[in-house]
């Protein structure tokens, strides 16, 4: 039996780096990062289109620019600023998380918070 | 002619139904003579809507909305449905489809009389609020001033089959909902009899089928004629279709603890309530000109507050009733951790959750315009890291939900579901690892293919396998959920496993999609009854006998100036290949193939989603 | 307790109408976002002349001065509907800069174009590759952008003007 716990949790171990060495070796290049960046990203003259769909003059220069910045080392967070500063949080498709946008973002959690909660004082009402 | 037809019709209807609504002795009102002017009216609705229909058919310009959207080059099924491809005529369609809910609830038996009274007495106010919006704001029977021989055009992207079936269907999910309203309101009034909740449980799965139904049709038109082979784009107003579907999921769900005989009217009153109040405030976000999208009619500020006010005095009027008239309070409940019971409410909080955080992201740029004049976007990222991660408990509860017992916390057979999870998270690992490793995929693919066995477990040890209609009634929870798992994989793996493949080619180069020989055969550019159309021709798989042709490329339309890409693509079962012709640059064009596995799943999953909500409603 | 969980829709409702009310009296055009600079420091640039490819004008040029910047292109159909009004600024307003960037043109067209319709502007810069245009935020033709003394944006509007835009928006600026 011991032999066969520990064929077991050699098992694992092996799945398990498996699991990480795959996440750990992506190799994300420059093609990649424009490609998700642009994905996020309000081609401004179309109808609710992405940089990265949208074949337009506008989403064309734009990605020509982002594509620039990361060759030169900018990071995702330095271009949306870039971006933002000139075309206001609109071009962006995932809303910032700051000051303004707090409720958004905790709007979800806070519902299934008090979901749980829900729950649980029902289901111990009923057990009492 | 049909136009002054049209416009009279329409007004009696109205008239008819403000009779019904003031007349003080309503509910004294013999059966007889109450449905007779209930039917009178919704027929006379109807008689409006096919009098512009028949207005769009012979090309009547003489009626301003016929001229505006119609062209008598267009073939007769794009008149027929140029009839609702503006906003006008949509509305009348809304407005007929109303009626049309009205006329057979008329016809509904085993029901108290002042409980189907005051429910379509609900349906005459609902009518006259929308009846009046299109006569004074949205009249398509409006007489064209100057004298013309052609109209201005249909907008060419509404000439699609998928597109002309799209609205009727759509709306008969939506609209179904106001009957739901109705019936739930008139039970807040009538406070007595549970006999509703039967009722009200028919009425919701019919309209959540066709809303499925209808949701489907535009995500299917979306796919293959926007041309960048995506079907959700988290866009307003599929959001504002999502909702209601939601909540109607909810719903139909909550309706069905009646059986086990465990009804939270309360809630199913608010439901009911919601459902309806969500599609009236969709229509308001789509016709008010508050909202960009694709889909957004023109529109001006009056016709904005004037639904804005419909939707107010509609929803504010639901939910006052339910304030002042509350339910009586329920049996409680039987909840344990974790029977069908429990399960049911937490899939009811999830779903619930789901809708309000949709809402939320749909109305909030409009908040914070409001108050800061600055505009943000809430997009695809944001509902995608919110719905759902929520979405997935449920997803997982309703893997085993079905066979979960109303009274105990047991589950039969629990070694044989713990055995298959086990096996099947071994099977998707192995295939994740000689793939592209992807942890939504490999989550999304696992959670598809969970339901799918846990389903399929169930239906054979859980019941006598016979082949009779009662039993493909009893087991048809369980093929719902499998049609969701299904279309769970087909989305997992058609947005995650996606490939994409660029191309800059000369006409006659040969490239490879998918492992097959592609020619790129030639460009042609042909003249069509009311468009031009440039189209790349491939030939795929020309190793085969038999190669397949795929032609992709864009429809150019003279008379609204407009330009469409028109991809192309190779139905397979197991995936879609999907071709975009791009600009030409030095003669090489360039060309986008994308590789969408298992897209066809999502709308395989869908019919058995909505064959599911059929045979429901057969059930009593 | 129950009844303060009944009210939530319809507080819930109020505020949903309120805002959108506000929201659809007040005229906004779901097309048009308002800008990211507003009442933020204008952009640094550097633009050669159209005319003389030695005269350059810079950010610095224009401060203490009220500036009216207009982006136009000879290829720009709204442009030209727009067009005769600058001359109507420039009499009506003669302390107003105007200063014109020509977006993505070539010099012969632009030339011709400025030649065969008047050319009202002080000054037109040369923005070919767009970056100044970028630098402002500017996504369609034409758009322009009032500028007070102190080299703040305090006005932008997309799209060709109207007179009715220079009364109402403009004018009470100046």
């Amino acid at each position: 039996m011991k032999l066969g716990h520990f064929f077991k949790a050699l098992h694992i171990t092996i799945l398990g780096f498996l699991f990480f060495s795959f996440k750990i070796l992506a190799v994300e290049n420059i093609e990649e990062r424009l490609k998700s960046l642009t994905l996020e990203l309000r081609c401004m003259t179309c109808q609710n289109q992405s940089i990265y769909d949208s074949d337009a003059e506008f989403s064309n220069d734009i990605k020509k620019i982002v594509k620039q910045k990361l060759q030169e080392g900018k990071s995702e967070q330095d271009i949306k600023i870039f971006l933002v500063e000139r075309y206001g949080e609109y071009i962006l498709f995932r809303p910032l998380i700051n000051y303004n946008n707090i409720f958004l973002w905790s709007f979800p959690f806070i519902l299934v918070v008090f979901g749980l909660f829900f729950v649980l004082i029902k289901i111990k009402r009923k057990n009492v | 002619m049909s136009s002054l037809v049209g416009f009279l019709s329409l007004i009696l209807a109205i008239g008819i139904n403000f009779y019904l609504l003031l007349s003080r002795y309503i509910l004294r009102f013999k059966n007889q003579r109450f449905n007779f002017l209930i039917r009178l009216s919704s027929l006379l609705t109807l008689l409006s809507f096919f009098s512009l229909m028949y207005a769009y058919v012979i090309s009547d310009f003489s009626n301003y909305n016929v001229f505006q959207n119609s062209h008598s080059n267009k073939p007769l099924i794009y008149k027929i449905s140029g009839t609702w491809g503006n906003h006008e005529g949509s509305m009348l369609l809304w407005l007929s489809i109303l009626s049309i809910f009205s006329f057979f609830f008329s016809f509904t038996k085993n029901t108290e009389d002042n409980f189907q009274k005051l429910t379509l007495i609900i349906q005459t106010f609902l009518h006259i609020l929308f009846g009046l919006f299109i006569v004074f704001t949205s009249n398509p029977f409006l007489v064209n001033s100057i004298l013309v021989n052609e109209g201005l055009g249909l907008n060419p992207i509404l000439q699609d089959p998928g597109l002309a079936v799209h609205p009727p269907i759509l709306y008969a999910g939506y609209v179904g909902y106001s009957i739901v309203f109705s019936i739930a309101v008139a039970g807040l009034f009538q406070n007595s009899d549970d006999e509703w909740l039967h009722v009200a449980k028919k009425w919701s799965l019919i309209s959540w089928t066709f809303l499925t139904g209808g949701i489907a049709l535009g995500s299917y038109w979306a796919y293959y004629e926007l041309g960048w082979g995506g079907w959700w784009f988290w866009d307003p107003v599929e959001n504002v279709s999502l909702m209601p579907w939601i909540a109607g999921l909810a719903l139909v769900h909550s309706l069905m603890m009646v059986r086990g005989e465990q009804a939270i009217k309360k809630w199913i009153v608010f439901l009911s309530i919601l459902c309806f109040s969500l599609s009236v405030f969709g229509t308001f976000l789509v016709r008010s000109g508050i909202l960009t999208s694709v889909h957004s009619f023109a529109s001006d500020a009056s016709r904005g507050i004037f639904i804005l006010l419909i939707f107010f005095i509609v929803t504010g009027f639901g939910f006052l009733v339910f304030l002042l008239k509350e339910p009586k309070k329920s049996n409680s409940l039987n909840l344990l951790f974790i029977n069908k019971v429990s399960a049911l409410v937490i899939n009811n909080i999830l779903m619930i959750i789901a809708t309000f955080t949709i809402l939320l992201g749909t109305i909030y740029p409009i908040i914070i315009e409001v108050l800061y004049n600055k505009r943000i976007s809430v997009g695809g990222p944001y509902f995608n890291s919110t719905v759902i991660p929520i979405m997935i408990p449920g997803f997982l509860l309703m893997s085993i939900a079905p066979i979960l017992s109303w009274q105990t916390n047991k589950i039969k057979n629990s070694k044989k579901y713990v055995l298959g999870l086990i096996i099947l998270s071994f099977l998707v690992l192995i295939q994740s690892y000689f793939l592209d490793f992807n942890s939504w995929g490999f989550v999304g693919l696992l959670l598809g293919l969970w339901i799918i066995l846990a389903s399929i477990i169930a239906i054979f040890s859980s019941y006598n396998f016979k082949f009779n209609f009662k039993f493909f009634q009893i087991i048809n929870p369980h093929i719902a959920h499998i049609g969701v798992g299904i279309a769970i994989v087909g989305i997992t793996c058609s947005s995650v496993l996606q490939n994409e493949l660029d191309f800059n080619l000369n006409v006659g180069d040969e490239f490879n999609v998918d492992g097959k020989r592609v020619l790129f055969k030639e460009i042609e550019t042909t003249n069509q009854t009311n468009f031009q159309s440039l189209r790349g021709k491939f030939l795929f798989d020309i190793k085969k006998d038999q190669s397949q042709k795929i032609e992709a490329g864009k429809n150019y339309y003279p008379v609204s100036k407009m330009i469409t890409s028109e991809a192309g693509i190779l139905h397979k079962w197991d995936r879609d290949i999907y071709f975009i012709l791009g600009d030409q640059k030095n003669n090489e064009w360039y060309i986008k193939v994308l590789i969408n596995p298992f897209v066809s799943f999502i709308w395989l999953g869908v019919i058995i989603m909505m064959y599911s909500g059929l045979i429901a409603v057969t059930r009593r | 307790m129950n009844r303060i969980f009944i009210l939530i829709p319809l507080i819930v409702l109020l505020i949903i109408c309120i805002f959108s009310l506000i929201y659809l009296l007040s005229g906004k055009d779901p097309n048009k976002p308002p800008s990211a600079l507003l009442n933020k420091n204008v952009p640094s640039f550097e633009s050669s002349s159209l005319y003389n490819s030695n005269k350059v004008i810079k950010t610095k040029d224009i401060k203490n001065k009220k500036t009216l910047i207009n982006f136009f292109a000879s290829w720009c159909s709204p442009c030209k509907i727009e067009h005769p009004l600058f001359f109507e600024i420039r009499k009506k307003h003669p302390e107003l800069y105007l200063l014109g960037f020509n977006h993505k043109d070539a010099t012969l067209d632009a030339k011709k174009y400025l030649e065969e319709d008047g050319n009202p502007y002080h000054f037109v810069g040369v923005d070919s590759d767009g970056l100044i245009a970028l630098e402002f935020g500017v996504f369609g033709l034409p758009e322009t952008y009032l500028i007070d003394e102190n080299g703040k944006i305090i006005y932008k509007f997309m799209g060709p003007l109207t007179k009715d835009i220079l009364i109402n928006e403009i004018g009470p600026l100046l």
